[in-house]
């Protein structure tokens, strides 16, 4: 039997570090992504002598690799120290994929791009095509490797700034509510909309949720969307019994609960 | 819902399987204690067993176009507000195919470390398990909406907070004894509640202390965090810092040496 001590010295948990965006991107339970990101060193034995207690990691380097994958373990070995990041926290998150934004620094300054991936945990955004370097892969003494462009990641606070789709100029924004409830982001500037467009649905598994096939082991969705539930005066077991035609008419003896 | 073909499969299995094991224990007692009857004994083969049994036993693996991919596509779980319009029947029957796919899954799972293999889509383990959760907790839901009607109580094990040995406060679930508490000794003897209380006011004031430390630490490290915070981002919002570190007094971070620093920071 396990005991829950009220008194419980606060325990780390690496699925608060990730971002919300990164979670849907992934399309994973919650269960997996903290399963197969976190770093278990030891781990106090079931048994009644002991506390729950672990001793774990609780100190992540977040790259453009995401927290589930070999290259994010490969990052963060075990004892492995890293220079602390600092992070600006934000209120509100307004960067969403599919987004036309502007570039505000670097050699693409003043160019346009949409974002194509997003890193909330380091509030970094990669635009498609700009602020790009080179790098070589597979450089050896008598090969000279091949070269590949990579986007490196703009800050969202300040490095990139979103774009009124009315005149093509960047903008701020301002998070407010329409007549019907919805929660919208406004130009400040000029005041129109700029709507989430359509690729924020897209996720490690389909492009849009219309898009996705059903496999073999999916359950069609008329199967889901059946109602099937008649509300009747019975508890579970009792519905099952009589349903399999199981009659118990056994009286069970007096017991005591403490 | 067409899962009677699936259920009826499973149960299939299982009946043949114990066919298979009870055949099996009165060939062996025949051949023991009897030994007028003579019998042939029986020799493992793979012609004794019925094929359709090896192919159904095949059920606690994965379906072999699966057992190279890097990646098995696949859904979501069921969640709790497609569960409460299924029936008491769709539910249990839905339960049965969620444990056969579990087996499967951790069978798999097994074998692939075992192999030192790699095995792909481990996620649908998760899934699984989480779609388990749900149809327990609308069973459970069910079953209390029923308990707290008729009975005025929720039908579930009775929790209780109580005080242990070291002067914790615990919260068990309560346990079904046959006889009552006063009669048992050995219960109350593994179960004491504070005894020595000379030595549990003592254990308890260290207790204390190092909550409070590891209290304390936090705080501090949270107070230097945003100290650090506000050098690298001086215009940064103050009622963001005073809804995510409730615990610092940012208005009077200034007056700390540490805020002013001893050097002109180079912002980046």
């Amino acid at each position: 039997m396990r005991i829950t001590l009220i008194n419980q010295a606060k325990k780390y948990n690496i699925l608060k570090n990730i971002g919300e965006l990164s979670k849907t991107y992934g399309n994973f339970p919650d269960s997996y992504v903290k399963r197969a990101s976190e770093q278990v060193y030891w781990k106090t034995p079931r048994a009644p002598q002991y506390q729950k207690r672990t001793v774990e990691k609780n100190n992540f380097r977040f790259t453009t690799n995401r927290p589930w994958t070999g290259q994010f373990k490969m990052q963060n070995m075990p004892n492995m120290r890293r220079k602390k990041v600092f992070i600006e926290p934000i209120q509100n998150w307004s960067f969403f994929r599919g987004d036309r934004v502007e570039v505000l620094v670097g050699k693409d300054k003043g160019k346009q791009g949409i974002i194509n991936q997003i890193f909330q945990e380091r509030n970094w955004v990669i635009v498609e095509g700009l602020n790009c370097h080179f790098r070589s892969v597979g450089k050896e003494k008598d090969y000279p490797g091949v070269i590949i462009r990579s986007e490196a990641p703009l800050l969202v606070t300040s490095q990139v700034k979103l774009v009124d789709p009315t005149d093509l100029l960047a903008t701020d924004i301002e998070w407010r509510y329409t007549e019907d409830g919805e929660r919208v982001r406004v130009s400040t500037r000029t005041g129109r909309i700029l709507p989430i467009p359509k690729a924020h649905e897209e996720t490690m598994d389909y492009k849009a949720k219309k898009l996705y096939l059903n496999r073999e082991k999916d359950t069609p969705e008329d199967v889901v969307t059946e109602i099937t539930f008649e509300p009747k005066l019975a508890t579970f077991e009792m519905d099952i019994m009589e349903e399999m035609k199981i009659e118990e008419n056994r009286v069970p003896k007096k017991t005591y609960w403490y | 819902m067409n899962f009677a073909n699936l259920t009826r499969r499973f149960f299939n299995a299982t009946h043949q399987l114990s066919r298979i094991l009870t055949f099996n224990t009165i060939q062996r007692t025949n051949f023991v204690g009897v030994r007028s009857i003579s019998t042939t004994p029986f020799i493992y083969n793979e012609s004794n067993i019925n094929e359709d049994v090896n192919k159904k036993l095949m059920e606690f693996f994965d379906d072999k176009k699966n057992w190279n991919e890097n990646d098995v596509k696949h859904g979501r779980s069921w969640q709790l507000p497609e569960l409460r319009i299924k029936s008491n029947t769709d539910l249990h029957k839905l339960w049965y195919i969620l444990l056969k796919e579990r087996n499967m899954l951790m069978t798999m799972e097994h074998e692939h470390s075992r192999e030192w293999r790699w095995w792909a889509s481990p996620e649908r383990l998760d899934k699984v398990k989480d779609s388990m959760k749900n149809v327990e907790t609308v069973v459970r839901e069910r079953n209390r909406a029923y308990y707290e009607l008729e009975t005025g109580e929720d039908g579930e094990v009775p929790v209780v907070k109580q005080t242990n040995m070291l002067g914790l406060v615990e919260v068990r679930r309560k346990r079904e004894h046959r006889i009552p508490l006063a009669l048992n000794r050995k219960w109350r003897e593994n179960n004491p509640g504070p005894t020595n209380e000379r030595d549990m006011h003592r254990f308890l004031k260290l207790y204390r202390e190092k909550n409070y430390m590891v209290h304390r630490r936090s705080k501090n490290r949270a107070r230097n965090h945003v100290i650090r915070l506000l050098r690298r981002f001086p215009d940064l919002d103050r009622n963001i810092l005073k809804q995510k570190y409730p615990s610092v007094n940012i208005d009077n971070l200034g007056r700390r040496d540490k805020f002013r620093g001893h050097y002109v920071f180079k912002v980046d």
